[in-house]
């Protein structure tokens, strides 16, 4: 399913991106050209480089696959649920980041040593909002899994809770942008290196490997959607054609408002994006302290 | 599962037990594997020393070391637990100023020496107040009497400096980020292994005995536990030194398991066992495991420091390359010590994560609030020593050398020190992928200090969750072999071709170009300058044409500046005053002691 989607998940951004533009655009299913074209290529190796940068490729794909198998979608129920899934999740993107980091060291290159020190740095406050958000959502549904939080119960909880969702729905999405190095937080599209934090990253992989860093990107954009869409859309109609087809609208919907905000906004100046996520982390706290209030 | 010997001793109070429990058990794991690990190190480790010092007055401090320290965990009675603490301390000085030609290293030893006796001057007061109210010196006849609120009060207090001191809790850390760094690096492994964990144990005891603590008093646990890790870490980000930032990063683990020991005090206190258990047993977990991992990387920084002759990591670079085996291994522990799953780290800062969220669902709304300061200070030092450890390994191990070094192809430490890492990264691995059997055990001695009887429902609850991830872990081996043999097929099997890394263009590269890991870390450790006193000098160019400049950056311990040192050149300056004005003969310090012999003479006598 995450193999599946994630690309098209991707190519309606850009498309979107494109129209308010004032472009047709790339076909929605470019991506998959894009990943089909990386996969036969051969790669390049630096001279400098030793088997993490080679390594690094995978273990990235790999964590967010197996994150993959803890988020459900739509009727198809996650695989693995258990009490305290929650930490596996935020720390399997951790060994991602920890490998996408040392690799981008490997090559000794100052650009993306940049990129590399960003990306520690910013994921720091990232993960800060991501938990306040997990602590709030465990507080709505009293459950400690992921599906459990995100799962039966929402539906009740606008009810008893619309303000504290809403405020966790919209921290978690300023999360989503910068997890996954959109704009304001970075730009995915441009090559001018000094600005980026992702891109210049994965500057000197090429082929699969490269293939695998960008496959892993976009899977990491589509479950962190997947994450949102069951809060926002929360109907369930126990007929599963149907539930998974509102689990895909959610999708399209949070993909073409990504691509509204990418085009509706600019890149924040890189000292500013702070101020971004401590606005996530407030909105996220705000969340908390509703749900405490209102008992 | 409680076992006591006994031994003919004749020392008033004294007593010579021993007494194996699940707490002994725990720490003895976690002392025997370092004692071994970095004693044999140590063998290979020294030989470069061998003819040049007496290796042997070394090996007799390591030895006697591990038996005080052993003699510590299982001491049943107060004035052998506080003769076995001396004794641990004093064998830990000889063994920091091994190099004590160095001014440096004479230093380190002599604060760590003052500092460990301010706190065991507190164990002193503490126990003696506790034996006052049993009337016992035996820790079990201490742990069946009841203390009034107040006086656990002032015993809880006595506890934190008194172990914290030996911990590293913040600010009594001062003494550990010199002393550390100063011994040779088996040493350090062992010192930042188990030497500290012994203050722990310290505390881990106390709360054993004492049963019933006010409710503050966890709450004062969980909040030194976020200080010194949130702090700890930080400090270690500023760190240009290796050895020097892994002694910092001990203090963020202290912090961690502190952490866990106010989540389990508060779970007690609040009467909900689970939550007590889970954060006893995540923290005693943490014991063990940063046990090995920090033993790990310390040796392994010690390998790395004595092929390349420097720890500074700004100079280092490119080191997976002459050192394979060693940088494979230090990455298992960077991997550890970050708490990321496959690893060790993971299963401990689980068991706490659980514990914390566990409790914001149960207890009352303070409780809460702070359970909830602890999870997100949990994923803050978890976010943090990401950045740091992968700074550490980029920097030292990858990359091109930042300095010339002489090597001639792969160069690895001998087997001596070898063999040790490996065994070390195994059982990160194997706790990693098979926690069960030490989660069992850790869980056991969680069971023992929340005073609730060994429940299965309770060790179900956590035994099932780590089984999922258990079982999570080799799911993700398995898609990582599975991309392995993706890749193979789809690159073939010709060798791929090799060039300069790409530099968008720019074509007179050279290794200074390089990030360094004061660059790494520069965008955190500004962000917090005002918390870290980050400060730069230099680096202001100047002119048309700019002349050579020069820029450092450092950061300041707090405490260490800012607290301890004006307390004490004021202590050295008033003491100076009293010398000169009044003191000049041997025969009037005499007179004082007299007159003070008097005083007590007649206070007893009063009494």
């Amino acid at each position: 399913m995450v193999l599946l989607f994630s690309p098209f998940f991707l190519g309606v951004i850009t498309r979107v991106k494109a129209f308010f533009g004032g472009r047709v655009g790339p076909s929605v299913f470019q991506p998959y050209f894009d990943l089909a074209k990386l996969f036969q290529k051969k790669c390049v190796y630096s001279h400098t480089t030793t088997w993490i940068f080679r390594a690094a490729p995978i273990v990235v794909f790999a964590s967010v696959l197996a994150v993959s198998l803890m988020i459900p979608f739509g009727a198809f129920k996650a695989p693995v649920r258990f009490s305290g899934d929650i930490f596996l999740v935020a720390y399997l993107f951790g060994l991602a980041r920890f490998f996408m980091i040392v690799a981008a060291l490997d090559t000794g290159s100052s650009f993306e040593g940049m990129g590399a020190s960003r990306e520690a740095f910013f994921s720091c406050l990232s993960e800060l909002t991501i938990f306040m958000n997990f602590v709030t959502l465990v507080l709505v549904a009293h459950q400690i899994s992921l599906s459990g939080m995100i799962g039966a119960e929402i539906p009740l909880s606008w009810k008893l809770m619309g303000p504290t969702l809403l405020l966790v729905v919209s921290s978690f999405f300023i999360v989503i942008l910068a997890e996954n190095c959109r704009i304001p937080v970075d730009d995915p599209s441009t090559h001018l290196e000094l600005t980026m934090i992702h891109e210049v990253m994965i500057l000197d992989h090429s082929g699969v490997d490269l293939a695998y860093m960008l496959y892993g990107a976009a899977a990491k954009l589509f479950l962190f959607g997947g994450i949102l869409v069951p809060i926002l859309l929360p109907i369930h109609t126990g007929h599963g054609l149907m539930d998974t087809l509102i689990f895909v609208v959610g999708m399209l919907g949070i993909a073409i408002f990504i691509g509204l905000v990418e085009s509706g906004m600019a890149r924040l100046r890189l000292n500013r994006v702070t101020n971004l996520l401590l606005i996530a982390f407030a909105l996220a706290f705000f969340g908390f302290i509703v749900r405490l209030w209102r008992g | 599962m409680e076992k006591i010997i006994q031994f003919p001793w004749h020392v008033p109070f004294g007593e010579f037990t021993l007494k194996l429990d699940p707490l002994s058990l725990i720490f003895l794991t976690a002392i025997i594997i370092l004692t071994l690990c970095a004693g044999i190190y140590g063998v290979g480790y020294m030989r470069s020393y061998q003819g040049a010092r007496s290796l042997k007055a070394h090996a007799f401090f390591f030895l006697l070391l591990a038996v005080a320290i052993g003699l510590v965990v299982t001491a049943n009675n107060v004035i052998l637990f506080l003769c076995a603490w001396e004794l641990m301390s004093i064998a830990t000085y000889f063994l920091i100023v091994f190099h004590d030609e160095k001014p440096s290293v004479r230093r380190a030893g002599f604060l760590y020496l003052i500092a460990t006796h301010c706190g065991t001057f507190c164990l002193f007061l503490m126990f003696f107040l506790m034996a006052r109210t049993a009337g016992s010196m035996d820790f079990t006849v201490m742990a069946h009497t009841t203390f009034s609120p107040a006086l656990a009060g002032i015993i809880f207090f006595l506890a934190i400096i008194g172990s914290g001191v030996k911990a590293g809790f913040l600010p009594m850390h001062i003494w550990l980020p010199h002393a550390h760094p100063a011994a040779p690096s088996h040493v350090s492994a062992f010192l930042s292994g188990v030497t500290i964990k012994i203050g722990i144990y310290g505390i881990c005891r106390v709360l054993w005995i004492m049963g019933i603590f006010p409710n503050w008093c966890g709450y004062v646990l969980l909040t030194i536990g976020i200080v010194s890790g949130v702090m700890g870490v930080l400090y270690a980000l500023g760190q240009h030194e290796i050895k020097r930032l892994l002694a910092y990063h001990s203090i963020e683990n202290i912090g961690i398991i502190a952490l866990g020991l106010g989540v389990g005090l508060l779970g007690r206190s609040y009467h909900q066992p689970f939550i007590a258990a889970l954060g006893f047993a995540g923290a005693l977990l943490h014991v063990i495991n940063h046990a090995i991992f920090k033993g790990l990387l310390f040796l392994g920084a010690g390998a790395v420091i004595q092929k390349m002759h420097t720890g500074e990591i700004d100079k280092l670079g490119g080191v997976a390359k002459i050192m394979p085996l060693t940088s494979t291994l230090f990455l298992v522990g960077a991997l550890s010590i970050c708490g990321l799953p496959l690893f060790n780290g993971f299963i401990s800062e689980f068991m706490i994560y659980f514990g914390l969220f566990q409790g914001v669902l149960a207890l009352p709304l303070q409780g809460v609030v702070f359970f909830v300061l602890g999870i997100l200070s949990l994923a803050l030092i978890g976010a943090l020593a990401l950045a740091c450890f992968t700074k550490v390994y980029g920097i030292v191990f990858l990359g091109n050398p930042r300095s010339s070094i002489e090597t001639k192809g792969t160069e690895e430490v001998s087997a001596w020190m070898m063999a040790p890492m490996f065994l070390l990264a195994g059982l990160c691995i194997w706790i990693g992928l098979m926690p069960a059997v030490m989660a069992r055990l850790t869980f056991m001695g969680g069971n023992f200090l929340a005073h609730m009887e060994p429940s299965a429902f309770y060790l179900g609850k956590i035994l099932n969750p780590l089984s999922i991830i258990n079982g999570t872990a080799f799911v993700l081996l398995a898609l990582i072999i599975m991309l392995v043999f993706v890749r193979r097929w789809l690159l073939g099997k010709e060798p791929m071709p090799t060039s300069e890394t790409w530099s968008c263009g720019f074509t007179q590269l050279s290794s200074k170009l390089q990030y360094t890991s004061s660059s790494f870390a520069r965008p955190i450790v500004q962000y917090f300058r005002n918390t870290l006193l980050f400060r730069r000098y230099g680096g202001e160019v100047s002119g048309e044409f700019p002349q050579k400049a020069q820029m450092s950056s450092h950061v300041h311990d707090a405490s260490e500046d800012y607290l301890f040192r004006p307390v004490f050149t004021r202590l050295r300056n008033l003491s100076k005053r009293i010398d000169e004005k009044s003191i000049r003969y041997t025969q009037i310090y005499l007179i004082y002691i007299f007159v003070f012999l008097i005083f007590l003479l007649v206070w007893k006598m009063r009494g």
